[in-house]
Order: C-alpha cells, then structure tokens, then sequence
C-alpha cells in the first residue's frame, strides 16, 4: 500500500496542489472579486426594488434575448447582476449599481472566478479540464485511503508533532495536517467526484436516455425545460410580486437566481430558484416556475427525493454556499491544510531520497526534475497567484482585453518561475529556487496592501467607512501570507550543505 | 456552539492525557493505568456530549457541520499549542472548563 501512497501523491502531487489552492481561494471567490473590481459598492436595497431595476434595465438593454437571468445583491456580492443569452447566441453580463439600476463602469476583471474556474478546469478546453481534474480527484482519494492505511499508528500519533527535527517534523507535520482535517479532506474529495458524477459515470443514464441525454436532465430539472419562443409578443408580467410568492413557499429562503425564459413573448416564463447561502444541500432543481405574462405560478419542483439529497448535500458541502463568516474561514483554513498535506508529502518524497546522496552532495537527474517541480509548483504558484492581484491593480482601468491580460500575467509568472526553478535546480542548487522565489513572492504579498493603497486606496478608504471589510480583509490575508512566506524564504538562508547535516541531525539527537 | 466548542477541546485534551508519553511530557509527573482509564473514558465522553449539544441546539445539517468544524479545529489548536507551548495547552483546557457554565447558561437564553 505505502507504494502506491508514494507514487500516486508523488505523480498528481504538482497538479493537486494546484487544485486545492486554488478551491482553497475559492471559498472567498465572490470576496476576491470586490476586491477585483472596487467599483461597485453595496447599498441596501430590498429585493422588489433591485429587480424592478433588473427588469427595466434588461428590457430597454436586451429586450430580443432568448434568457435573461438576475442575481440580487446579497451579503457576498454588492452588485445586480444582470446575463443574458443574446438571440444570435453567446452569453453576456453586466454588473449594475444596486441603487440606481444603471451599467457600472467596473474594470474588467475575471476575479475570483478565475482560481474558481481554473480549480476545476485547469485553463484546459471543454471537457478535458474537468476530466483531468476528475482524474486528479480519484488518485487523491486513493492518495487518502492510501495513506490511511499506511499511517499504522494513527491514534497512537494522534497528537504528535515534534518540531525542529528535520525530515522527522515534514512527516508529523504531514501526518497531523492529514489526520486532524481527515473528515475536510474526505468530504471535499469523495464530494468532487460526486459533482461530476454524470460525467465520469454516464452508463446509467446513456442505458436509460441513450443519446438523449438532455433529456435526463429535463427530467432532473423540470423547471428548467424550455419552449423555443412564441412568435406572439405579449409584455413581460412584474417579477417582483413572484418574489412574494417566493418568501412563502420557502420561509427563511432568498430567491437566488431568476430565470426569464422567451422575455417580451406570449410564452415567457420565470423560474425562480433558493438562494445557496441559506441551506446547507445544493439543490438546482428546486425552482417555483410562473407565467411570464400573467405572472402565475405555473409549477413548482423540488429535490426533495434521498438519492437527490445525498448528492445535493455533499455538492452544497463541498461548495460551501451556506457558510457564514467564520466557518468559511475555517473552510478556507481546512483548504490550506489540504493543500499543505500536499505540499509537504511532495517535500517527504524529496527528502527522503536526497539522504541517500547527502555525502556525495550530487543529486541525480531525476531527483533534480522533482525538486524543479516542487519548486515551480508550490513557490512558483504562489508568485502566480499574487501577480494575478498585482495585475489587477496595475493595468489601467480602461484598458481593452484586460482581464485576459490578468490571467496572462498569472500564467507568464508560472511559466518564469518554472524556468527559474529549472535554471537553479539543474545550475546551482535547489535552496536558493526556493530562498529566490519565496523573497519575491513574499515581497509581493507583503507590498500588495501597500499598492491596493497606492492604485486604489480610494476605494478601501469607503469601503471601511460603509463597514464594509471585504477589500481591508483580502489586503490583510495577503500581509499574512506575505510574512509566513518570507519566514519560509529565511529557513533556506545559507548553503545546502549544512542543511543535509540538519536533516540528519534527528537521527543524532534521538541516538543520544 | 460555544460550549460544543469547548467540550471537543476539553475532550482531545483528556484524550492526550490518557496517553503515558503526552501525560508525563505535559505535567512533568507519573503516568499511572487507573488515571489514563479516567482520562480516555472522561475524554470520549465530552466529545459524545459535545456532539449532543450541537445536535440539540440546532437543524441536523447544521448541526453536523459546525460540529465536524469544532472537533477539527479544537484537534488542530490543541496539537499546535501544545508542540509549542504544552503550558498553555492544559491552561486552555482549565479555562475551557471554567468556561463551560457560562457558555451552558448562554445556550439556554438562546
């Protein structure tokens, strides 16, 4: 077993760190997004109010659309945000001023989004992306099984992490990361192969529905089976009366997400589905669907059979929706937890084999590929993720294509450092990799406040005379970041050789 | 979930003690069979009656959540502290206890 531990963690070790940093930022994904796009700031509106504005907004901008869809401002997410399906095909957005119903003006950005998108689509094209991290998802869970058989003396060792001692504290330090979050990291992986269960596991549907396969999930999703538009206009009824209907057929329910199907044709309809943050399962087919021209409610479906509930309520569990302030923080902690278990397996398996090589002080091509990996792969990640933030503040507001120019940032200082790692690792040495690209990042963390101030201060000044934390917390998180990683940037100070003799020294210390 | 909270901590710390190794490198004194059986008994015991309370004092889903929540957090800090600072670690425990009436008292306003 500890075989297949070793070179499942060692094989996916990379692409999985980057997938759990990535979820981990997630958790605060529509928190980054504010921070992404200061511009638009939260007032308190009821929700008739803000989708009367929704409507109006939709109806003078986009009147020929196939779908509409509104989200109302909530507690997370300051803006209206207005999508729609144009009637010659795509997708459009846009944020609107809760308060005066009109186009703001944000800077374009992707936000927190992207690390949402990339957790599980790795920039890749549609499907291989989600294959690819469904792949990763199934050798994690084997990584954990794995590992748990593998740990013999899991209750004995329970408590126990013996720090600075080398090899002997990455492997505590493992150990306990995995062990005390062992139901985080169960639930978030068990739950990722349930959300993408229709499509790595198909054969019951194609055996029901064969190669109609939407039809599966019109019968999942009733509410959501449309009709191609009536070629009869009629006006489009009031949707702030359905809200009403809403609140009692759902107590302590907010609408989330409002569907127009077919606006402005006789056979428009509304459909309206449960805000996420209010209940724990992820429940996408309980929706209350009305006429769009006489506004009466027309059906209503819900989820509520066992096996919908069960992969409802680890999809929610894994999504984290419904978490308030302080268990998403412990959300986002378990998240580093799991990415740290990550980190430090991938460090064990170096270490590990580096000993063997400790006296002749060369490491073999092999072990150099892995350490440029690691290296590339956590610190060099980390330096990504921040030029993301760096980006943001940086390129000019107006400036057309900027937020692709965002993630092209983010991947450009991947690729840098992958070559960095490579230049180091194979023509100096793997410490100062590390010692090189923890200072920048560090840097970069600890100066992001300092150029949120510069470029955009502004912004954070109102923010936290509204009472509003959001922007003040996401500068603060980076600062933390900033010093845990300069403290890490200091633990690889000096050469490597005295390092190999430190990583032995537990033997020496035990003996005595 | 304050006292669900505390308990989980009181809990894993009497657990810890139970073991002869955590026992004598916390308190500095012997370990002896009869103390551990107490420590491991009373430890299982105010995880099972902290789990109790969560699921009294609200919805399942919830319940179960923050629960989960509490027991790994409580696991997390009390390994950490104790690596670092085992004084504090039992200090923590003590007032915890202190702790509890008060926070007993508050889920019964609620």
């Amino acid at each position: 077993m500890a075989w297949v531990h070793t070179w499942a963690g060692l094989t996916f070790g990379w692409l999985l760190f980057a997938i759990f940093l990535t979820g981990t930022l997630s958790y605060f994904k529509n928190e980054i997004t504010q921070w992404a796009q200061p511009e638009i700031t939260p007032h308190e509106v009821s929700s008739a109010d803000g989708v009367n504005r929704a409507q109006q907004w939709l109806g003078e901008n986009a009147p020929d659309a196939k779908r509409w869809f509104i989200r109302l401002p909530d507690e997370r997410s300051p803006e209206l945000g207005v999508s729609w399906s144009p009637a010659k095909g795509g997708f459009e957005e846009q944020p609107l001023d809760s308060l005066t119903g009109t186009a703001v003006k944000a800077r374009e950005s992707m936000g927190g989004e992207f690390f949402y998108r990339f957790h599980f689509q790795l920039q890749m094209p549609y499907p291989w992306g989600r294959w690819l991290a469904s792949l990763a998802a199934m050798v994690m869970f084997v990584a954990l099984i794995s590992g748990i058989i593998t740990h013999k003396k899991i209750f004995k060792e329970f408590f126990t992490f013996r720090p600075r001692k080398g090899q002997r504290t990455w492997l505590d330090g493992h150990n306990a990361v995995a062990v005390l979050v062992l139901p985080f990291h169960l639930m978030i992986t068990y739950s990722s192969l349930v959300i993408f269960m229709t499509m790595i596991m198909p054969l019951s549907i194609l055996t029901t529905y064969g190669k109609n396969t939407q039809g599966f999930f019109d019968d999942l999703f009733p509410a959501f089976k449309t009709a191609p538009a009536s070629p009869d206009r009629a006006p489009l009824a009031s949707i702030a009366p359905m809200l009403d209907v809403a609140a009692d057929k759902w107590p302590g329910s907010r609408v989330g997400l409002i569907t127009v199907n077919n606006p402005g044709s006789a056979n428009a309809s509304v459909t309206l589905t449960r805000h996420g943050a209010d209940h724990i399962p992820h429940e996408p087919g309980t929706a209350l669907v009305f006429d769009g021209v006489s506004g009466e409610l027309k059906n209503e479906s819900n989820m509520g059979a066992a096996s919908l509930m069960l992969a409802g309520g680890l999809y929610g569990l894994h999504m984290g929706h419904f978490a308030a302030p302080l268990l998403r923080w412990l959300y986002f902690l378990a998240g580093i937890g799991g990415t740290a278990m990550i980190g430090t397996g991938l460090v064990i398996w170096l270490g590990k084999r580096r000993l063997k090589h400790a006296k002749a002080g060369v490491l073999p091509f092999e072990l150099r590929l892995v350490e440029m990996l690691n290296v590339a792969s956590m610190s060099g990640l980390m330096l990504a993720v921040v030029s993301f933030f760096w980006a943001n503040r940086l390129l000019p507001v107006s400036f057309t294509g900027r937020s692709d120019w965002e993630v092209r940032a983010f991947f450009c200082v991947w690729g840098v450092a992958l070559l960095h790692a490579f230049a180091r690792v194979f023509f100096r040495d793997g410490r100062s990799a590390w010692r090189e690209q923890l200072t920048v990042a560090a840097s970069l963390y600890c100066l992001l406040p300092v150029l949120d101030m510069a470029t955009a201060g502004g912004y954070l000044l109102a923010s936290l005379k509204q009472g509003n934390l959001t922007l003040a917390a996401l500068d603060l998180t980076a600062l933390a970041t900033g010093v845990f990683l300069a403290w890490g940037a200091f633990r690889f100070r000096g050469q490597g050789k005295t390092v190999i003799a430190s990583k032995l020294a537990p033997a020496v210390q035990e003996a005595r | 979930m304050l006292l669900a909270t505390l308990l989980c901590y009181i809990g894993f710390t009497a657990l810890c003690l139970s073991m002869n190794r955590h026992y004598e490198d916390l308190t500095g004194r012997p370990f002896s069979a009869v103390r551990g059986q107490a420590l491991r008994f009373s430890g299982w015991a105010a995880l099972l009656v902290s789990l109790w309370i969560a699921l009294v004092s609200q919805s399942l889903g919830q319940a179960l959540v923050q629960w989960f929540a509490a027991l790994m957090s409580s696991a997390v800090l009390l390994v950490f502290v104790m690596s670092y600072r085992p004084g504090l670690a039992l200090s923590l425990a003590g007032i915890g206890v202190l702790l509890c009436p008060v926070a007993a008292f508050l889920q019964l306003l609620a």
